[in-house]
């Protein structure tokens, strides 16, 4: 009790009862037999109620001693009075008894809030007892389900089947008389049983992978060996080169072709083995051998392995003047037509026309073709490049000659390889939008109706190729293709220096043609330009040959003009890419005293049809490249005959003739036309009729 | 040419050797071609005509005059190879018909030829005289039956363009390049007038020359032009009445009821009045014309067909205006 300390100093303090007013302290005074005095015992002995009644009377007497002190005082007493110091005494009296009263008041005060606090600090004991018990219990419950909610990792163990465990596992480690009872003895059985099992095939699995280990590297081993061999092997391959070249027997070339080839597309294949096949096949006059091989591609497309391969074997085509070799195809992958999708390999046709006789000048240049094949349209184009062994820069005039754009233009009448052969290909066109494959014939190549029938693929218009591609039909077209292009290059390489001779104002006559034209011949060329066709058809001269039908857009044009003297004549030629099998055609207009044209004058007409129709008489030796310039010749003759047959009297006047005559007729005029002599007659060299 | 009744046949004709050349392309071959002769068959059914390169083409009229003609009845029937050179002349008989070219005359059966047959026949014709006027410059009389020559008349210069027959004096007219017409008794043989054309200031063209191309005699009337005009003149008096104004040289001129047709340089048909006026110019389709006739032998097809320069014949049914075009 906290009131005890001080109680206890309180205990020293003696009190007398009925209080008196004066108190004495006795300290330290550790005295047993002092009167203890406790208040607190008096304190429960006393009724409060009373007490209450004692304080009111207390003060009411108090109150009453005061007035009548105040009464006494009023009326004159004395300071000091015995009355006034009796009463004070009675009023110290009671004021003792208020003192005590209000001490009894307070220690009952005291003393219920010692109580209070005491049975609260109880129910707070209990309180915080009732509370830890709470959560302990809590805490265990906690616990509990924690406990029931484990899983032991046992558990996560597939055992074996309580049957076959009893049946497998031994005795010692079943233990049936407890297991079968015991569920936790049985688990404890079982996973011990599982333990033992693991190890033994852990024991397996160790001895396994020691021999597979042994038995890898003896592998290896002889993969090492037979590595070995290969660069051995390749050294006695290339040894044996020189030798198969020697002995003309590329064994290893050919196989490394085939090796490629077996890559190909199946029309591109198809190509390859025939014209090697015509290769081999064909005479002295066209060497062939042919070559696969693969240049850099410029795609991005990649076939995993088929590129690769064919990336390793390349090598760079060799530049033979005697050989043909093949053409490869190159596939391309084109960002802007996503519906072409190429694909790339190369194989190079490279045709070289042969060496010939002495007197052909075409001597030993190289016709490269190059054959692509489009596998989403199914076709397959051609890419061309000359290779000339003579310089061609000199004729301006032969630009488009040998342009590979238009070098194989019409190779075959009509083949204009501007549009897909393949009617299906238009449906795919349509899909993606483009208008027409010409525009993308610059890129891709050209389609050719030739270069699909060598490679076997049939487009008719009724029916698409259905099925692959058929190499009899390449086979029956390979000669023919071949000799054609063979005489395309030649009559171009021709040309060239026929041009470049007719830029000078130089007629080139051969010496097997002199014996169709006289010695002299005064008429010279003066002029010789290339046209295009707009210019061409401007003219006004030449409207009978568009009406006939005789000119294309495919052709080329050319203007010539010979002067002599006054008289000035223009030819404009139609030169058809198939020449020489198509004679070029000459239309004239002639300027002297007057124009006049082959459609006014019957006799420049006669010019005309003797430069034109006399295809045989004019194309020289086989294989007839001298017939341009024949013709120009004989067109200059022409004009010297009727210059110098031509009446003096035209315009009315008298006098010399601008061209005497100096050529031998034995008539100037014939029929009811009055035609002039245009035929020259070798050797007596004289101008007769037809 | 005329088909006289009394059975004198006129051909002129060109001798030249030549050499043969081959043809090649069509095309190119009908760009150069001319016709140079034509005549109707004594039926009138079929035409026949000869071109630059010696090939005489047969043509069914009756076909190509038909409703229901299509453009294959414009093609000949059949074409064959005549002669080596030319085939400057052609002419036909009551049975066959002749061509002259390069030095020869030939006969084919008109029978054999619309059987697309043709087979050359010589000398198995009737008594008639055919009168050959040749580049040697001399006209030359020959017996058809025997094949051998009567007679030579000589006189002209230079070779010999053209030949009429006047029926009722039996006289023979003969245009030369030389510029003479000659007129000769066809018994005698003598020269009766010659006509200088070309002397005469009405007519005289000298930018052209002096030759003459067409003659064409009525008995009474003569045309006749080339270098000169094309001149209509009097026989009895010997004098040109009318003058023809006409661009080109004429190569062909025919008397036809009351007017005068006429071709030659020049891309048209010109219809002249005996007055001296040009009445009207038909176009044809080729740029100069050699030679015009007139299908008198029948009353259907009584049409009018001239060809020149080109391979086309153009076929004028009235004669206003050209109708269509056979073609070689």
């Amino acid at each position: 009790m906290s009131t005890d300390p001080l109680k206890k100093r309180k205990t020293k303090v003696i009190r007398g009862d009925g209080g008196t007013p004066e108190t004495k302290r006795i300290r330290g005074d550790a005295d047993q037999d002092v009167r203890v005095y406790n208040e607190e015992v008096e304190l429960e002995g006393r009724d409060t109620e009373q007490d209450y009644i004692l304080y009111k009377s207390t003060c009411e007497a108090v109150a009453k001693l005061m007035a009548e002190i105040q009464d006494l005082k009023a009326s004159g007493a004395k300071e000091g009075s015995m009355e006034v110091e009796e009463r004070r005494r009675r009023g110290s009296v009671h004021f003792i008894a208020l003192k005590k009263l209000n001490r009894m008041a307070h220690m009952r005060l005291k003393k219920a809030r010692d109580q209070t606090h005491e049975a609260k600090q109880r129910v707070d004991v209990l309180h915080l007892q009732l509370q830890n018990l709470l959560y302990e219990v809590l805490h265990l419950q906690k616990e509990i389900g924690k406990c029931l909610e484990f899983r032991s990792q046992h558990e996560e163990i597939e055992l074996v089947s309580v049957d076959e465990f009893f049946q497998e596992a031994p005795a010692e480690i079943s233990r049936p008389h407890l297991t079968k009872e015991d569920p936790h003895q049985l688990t404890l059985a079982r996973l011990d049983w599982e333990l033992e099992q693991r190890k033994r095939l852990a024991e397996q699995y160790k001895s396994s992978l020691c021999t597979k280990e042994k038995i890898l590297k003896g592998i290896e081993m002889k993969k090492e060996y037979l590595n070995s061999l290969q660069p051995g092997l390749q050294a006695i391959m290339q040894a044996s080169l020189p030798v198969q070249e020697y002995l003309s027997m590329p064994f290893e070339r050919v196989q490394k072709q085939a090796e490629v080839a077996r890559h190909l597309p199946p029309p591109l294949y198809v190509l390859l083995v025939q014209a090697s096949a015509y290769g081999q096949a064909c005479g002295k006059r066209m060497c062939v051998c042919v070559y696969v091989y693969v240049s850099d591609t410029n795609l991005s497309v990649s076939i995993s392995g088929d590129v690769d391969e064919a990336k390793a074997l390349s090598r760079p085509p060799e530049d033979s003047q005697d050989d043909e070799s093949d053409s490869d195809a190159e596939e391309e992958q084109q960002n802007t037509m996503p519906a072409l999708f190429i694909w790339t390999l190369n194989v190079s046709l490279v045709h070289a026309v042969k060496r010939s006789p002495p007197s052909c000048d075409v001597d030993g240049s190289i016709l490269h073709l190059f054959f692509y094949y489009l596998m989403n349209l199914n076709i397959l184009t051609v890419k061309v490049k000359v290779s000339a062994s003579a310089d061609l820069s000199g004729a301006i005039s032969a630009g488009e000659l040998l342009n590979p754009e238009s070098l194989l233009n019409c190779l075959y009448a009509s083949d204009h390889g501007q549009e897909t052969p393949n009617p299906a290909n238009r449906y795919q066109f349509d899909k993606v939008g483009i208008v027409s494959f010409a525009d993308y014939v610059a890129e891709l190549g050209h389609p050719y109706v030739w270069v699909q029938s060598l490679g076997g693929l049939h487009f008719s218009s009724d029916s698409p190729q259905v099925e692959g591609p058929h190499s009899s039909l390449s086979a029956s077209h390979m000669e023919s293709t071949m000799k054609l292009l063979r005489g395309r290059l030649q009559a171009r390489l021709a040309l060239h220096k026929q041009f470049s001779s007719l830029e000078h104002s130089i007629v080139p006559v051969s010496n097997e043609c002199q014996h169709l034209f006289p010695a002299k011949v005064v008429s010279r060329l003066a002029h010789w330009t290339m046209m295009s066709y707009e210019e061409f058809v401007e003219l006004s001269f030449v409207q009978h040959v568009m009406k006939a039908g005789l000119v294309r857009n495919t052709d080329l044009f050319f203007m010539a003009t010979v002067e002599r003297g006054t008289a000035r004549l223009q030819a404009a030629v139609v030169l058809n890419p198939r020449y020489p099998e198509i004679t070029p055609l000459f239309s004239l207009s002639l300027l002297w005293k007057g124009e006049r044209s082959g459609r006014t004058d019957d006799n420049l007409r006669a010019m005309e049809s003797e430069v034109n129709v006399f295809r045989s008489e004019l194309q020289g030796p086989r294989p007839g490249l001298q017939l341009l310039t024949n013709q120009m010749q004989r067109l200059c003759v022409c004009l010297d005959v009727y210059l110098e047959t031509e009446s003096q009297v035209c315009d009315g006047s008298e006098g010399p003739r601008e061209f005497p005559r100096e050529k031998m007729c034995l008539r100037t005029a014939r029929g009811p036309n009055r035609l002039k002599p245009f035929k020259y007659n070798h050797p007596q060299g004289f101008f007769s009729h037809r | 040419m005329n088909n006289n009744k009394s059975g004198c046949i006129f051909i002129c004709v060109c001798f030249y050797f030549l050499k043969s050349y081959a043809l090649t392309n069509r095309r190119l071959v009908l760009l150069h071609m001319s016709v140079f002769s034509q005549t109707f068959s004594p039926c009138g059914r079929f035409l026949a005509a000869g071109n630059n390169y010696g090939e005489i083409a047969v043509f069914s009229l009756s076909a190509a005059l038909s409703p229901d003609a299509t453009g294959m009845s414009q093609k000949p029937i059949l074409t064959f190879a005549a002669h080596e050179g030319p085939v400057f002349s052609l002419i036909s008989t009551d049975t066959h018909l002749l061509s002259a070219g390069n030095g020869e005359i030939s006969a084919w059966s008109w029978a054999e030829l619309t059987k697309r047959v043709s087979n050359e026949i010589v000398n198995q014709l009737s008594d008639n005289s055919l009168i050959v006027g040749g580049g040697d410059n001399n006209i030359h009389i020959m017996d058809m039956e025997t094949g051998t020559f009567k007679s030579v008349l000589q006189g002209h210069k230079d070779y010999i363009h053209c030949l009429s027959f006047r029926e009722r004096e039996g006289e023979l007219l003969s245009g030369g390049e030389d510029g003479a017409v000659r007129i000769w008794d066809a018994r005698t043989g003598q020269t009766v007038h010659c006509i200088e054309v070309f002397k005469y200031e009405e007519c005289t063209r000298p930018q052209f020359g002096k030759w003459i191309g067409c003659l064409t005699t009525d008995s009474d009337w003569m045309l006749c032009g080339g270098g000169p005009a094309l001149s209509l003149w009097h026989l009895r008096s010997m004098s040109p009445t009318s003058v023809f104004s006409l661009a080109g040289c004429q190569r062909e001129a025919v008397f036809y009821q009351d007017l005068i047709l006429t071709v030659g340089e020049g891309p048209y048909v010109s219809h002249c009045v005996p007055g001296g006026t040009v009445k009207a110019q038909i176009p044809s389709s080729s740029p100069s014309l050699n030679t015009l006739t007139l299908n008198l032998n029948s009353n259907e097809h009584r049409v009018m067909t001239t060809a020149g320069s080109s391979d086309q014949i153009d076929v004028f049914t009235n004669f206003s205006y050209r109708a269509f075009s056979l073609s070689f």
